[in-house]
């Protein structure tokens, strides 16, 4: 069998949908046994992403290989090497987590007594033994996300595309599935997973490919898209309008700093830390405004994310998306 | 196994090797269909859905209208069961599009399609599942209609006649519900468009009194309704009444296999066509 250190590797990768961009010439690679996540808002292109990674959608342009084999030339031998887990749990459910265990490894062409075998321990190794005979359709939100993480793992995949696995849990369920997560990629599985969340991106992902209409925006690890955006820095929250008007202009006679007024926010790069810091709370004293809050930030993935999408909270904001036919 | 780790859950569990592809594909539609069996007990209102609203319709026809309604030489029992009958099959696309329908948003269907799986065993099993559901369904009406009263007179060969001409049915009517299934985007507009074309259909298509005594517009429209050919097959293949009218009337059974025909060649590469233009799109 062929060796090779690459997992995911796309060229150009390209869907159009009619007039429709939904992926853009992405070129990126995942070498075997790391996490990667493409991290970006709704309608970034994602699931468009993943879906032709897992043979579900057929690319328009470029190309894609899993395990070296070309997602258009050989889907069998990718569908063979992966596990895809969709938005919605792709699970039937009328029927009990264990039986759509069994279903999906008797699809993968294993016998009945061997899909019975594989499903019992899967069922204790994912430690779902005590929900296993409840039809799906009756267990929690959580609870069928496990199962249908479960399901994916049936197939023994080398590489594990989860998309957008922790929208919409529990935090306490959302703890589960990173730990799963983690714990599957040390067995040496690699994962891609797709995500709104710079949490989860910064928490899981050796690498992150940061999607913004379709295209690639920025990659990296998650130190490096922070080392991007730059240095720490100092923000200041002021209390009123006026306050924040006198401020920022006496800021602006010491420091190069950058003034939102709809936050009534300044912040000021702060490169020596917290002697900064201290001279901005002088400015701040000399000037006799009251601030709210003043505080010495070092840079987070939200905010590259921010400086390269424009997009800023996590689905709090109606934004205008182009929504993915699926 | 290769130097790429894989994920190991225990000790290796070897894939038999993996046969010709029509001898997996007929074991794939086989795992398939079992899966739509086992679901069918768990959903027993996804069966009534198909069997109350005859239900219904008898006992409202039988003892409400049934009374106004004469039919000259048939009770009225052995003149309605067998329209109902007809009727099912085009109600049954109703329930094979919601079925798709949520298989496909829901993403059960996706995951099938993630493994290797031959594509055709998917959707065949899809069709097989929902054709054993309505047999289930259309039983329940049979044995409700012999308790009201219905007497179907039929010999062996007119009962496997019957049968024949059913089967043939319900298989293009889901594969016309599969399709439908897969072009909506949620089972309420599946049911509303359903309803709003079998309805009349089934109203005009003499499934409750005959088509000669309606007025010109109606009749017109019910002498070559579909429903009105699969109607008047089952009613003279089980009580041996001969319909009137245009040419599909006077031959019921040659115009019901007609029709299916056509259904199925229509509906089956659009089937296709869109499962595959699905992948692609």
């Amino acid at each position: 069998m062929r060796r090779t250190e690459i997992a995911v590797r796309t060229e150009g990768l390209t869907k159009r949908f009619g007039e429709l961009v939904a992926v853009d010439h992405v070129d990126f690679e995942i070498p075997t046994g790391t996490i990667a996540s493409l991290l970006g808002p709704n309608g970034a292109g994602k699931t468009t992403m993943v879906r032709m990674l897992a043979t579900l959608a057929r690319p328009t342009g470029g190309s894609a290989t899993v395990f070296g084999h070309d997602v258009v030339g050989e889907p069998d031998a990718v569908r063979a090497a992966i596990a895809l887990t969709g938005q919605f749990a792709g699970l039937e459910p009328n029927l009990t987590a264990k039986e759509n265990l069994i279903l999906i490894a008797r699809l993968r062409g294993h016998g009945r007594r061997s899909a019975a075998r594989i499903v019992e321990r899967l069922i204790d190794r994912v430690d779902i033994g005590e929900f296993a005979g409840t039809p799906i359709k009756s267990v929690s939100g959580g609870q069928r996300r496990r199962a249908d993480l479960a399901a994916t793992l049936v197939s023994e995949p080398r590489l594990l595309v989860l998309d957008e696995p922790t929208t919409g849990l529990d935090p306490r369920s959302r703890q589960v599935v990173w730990s799963t997560v983690r714990e599957l990629v040390a067995s040496g599985v690699t994962v891609l997973l797709t995500t709104q969340s710079r949490e989860e991106a910064d928490q899981l992902a050796d690498h992150i490919v940061v999607m913004d209409h379709g295209r690639a925006v920025a990659a990296g690890t998650p130190a490096q898209l922070k080392a991007q955006i730059g240095d720490q820095r100092v923000d200041v929250v002021l209390l009123d309008q006026a306050a924040f008007v006198v401020l920022s202009s006496a800021l602006e006679t010491w420091f190069s700093c950058s003034a939102d007024p709809d936050r009534r926010t300044i912040s000021v790069p702060a490169p020596r830390g917290a002697a900064d810091l201290m001279a901005v709370t002088e400015v701040i004293a000399s000037a006799g405004v009251s601030a709210e809050e003043v505080a010495l930030r070092r840079p987070t993935l939200d905010d590259t994310f921010l400086a390269l999408t424009g997009v800023p909270a996590e689905g709090d904001k109606a934004e205008e998306q182009i929504e993915v036919p699926a | 196994m290769s130097a790429v780790a894989a994920l190991r859950i225990g000790p290796i569990e070897p894939l038999p090797p993996r046969p010709a592809r029509p001898i997996r594909f007929v074991r794939e539609t086989l795992v398939l269909v079992g899966r739509s069996l086992r679901a069918i007990p768990r959903v027993p209102e996804r069966l009534s859905d198909v069997t109350i609203q005859p239900i219904v319709f008898t006992l409202l026809f039988l003892y409400v209208f049934g009374s106004a309604i004469h039919i000259p030489g048939v009770r009225y029992q052995d003149y309605l069961l067998p329209g109902l009958l007809g009727q099912s099959l085009a109600f049954g696309v109703i329930g094979a599009g919601t079925a798709t329908v949520t298989d496909f948003t829901e993403g059960v269907i996706d995951r099938f399609r993630s493994l290797p799986v031959t594509r055709l065993a998917v959707i065949s099993a899809q069709v097989a599942g929902q054709v054993i559901e309505q047999v289930l369904g259309i039983s329940i009406i049979v044995a409700i209609g012999i308790g009201l009263g219905w007497r179907p007179h039929l010999a062996v060969a007119s009962g496997f006649e019957l049968a024949g001409l059913m089967l043939f049915g319900l298989v293009a009517f889901t594969w016309f519900g599969v399709l439908l299934g897969m072009l909506m985007r949620s089972s309420d507009a599946v049911q509303g468009l359903g309803f709003a074309i079998v309805v009349p259909l089934s109203f005009l298509g003499g499934t409750f009194v005959p088509i000669q005594g309606m007025q010109v517009v109606p009749r017109v429209i019910g002498e070559w309704d579909p429903l009105s050919a699969i109607v008047a097959a089952v009613r003279q293949v089980t009580q041996g009444i001969h319909s009137q009218g245009s040419w599909q009337l006077t031959h019921p059974i040659a115009a019901m296999v007609g029709w299916c025909a056509l259904l199925t060649a229509i509906c089956v590469p659009l089937a296709l066509h869109r499962f595959r233009a699905n992948e692609g799109g």
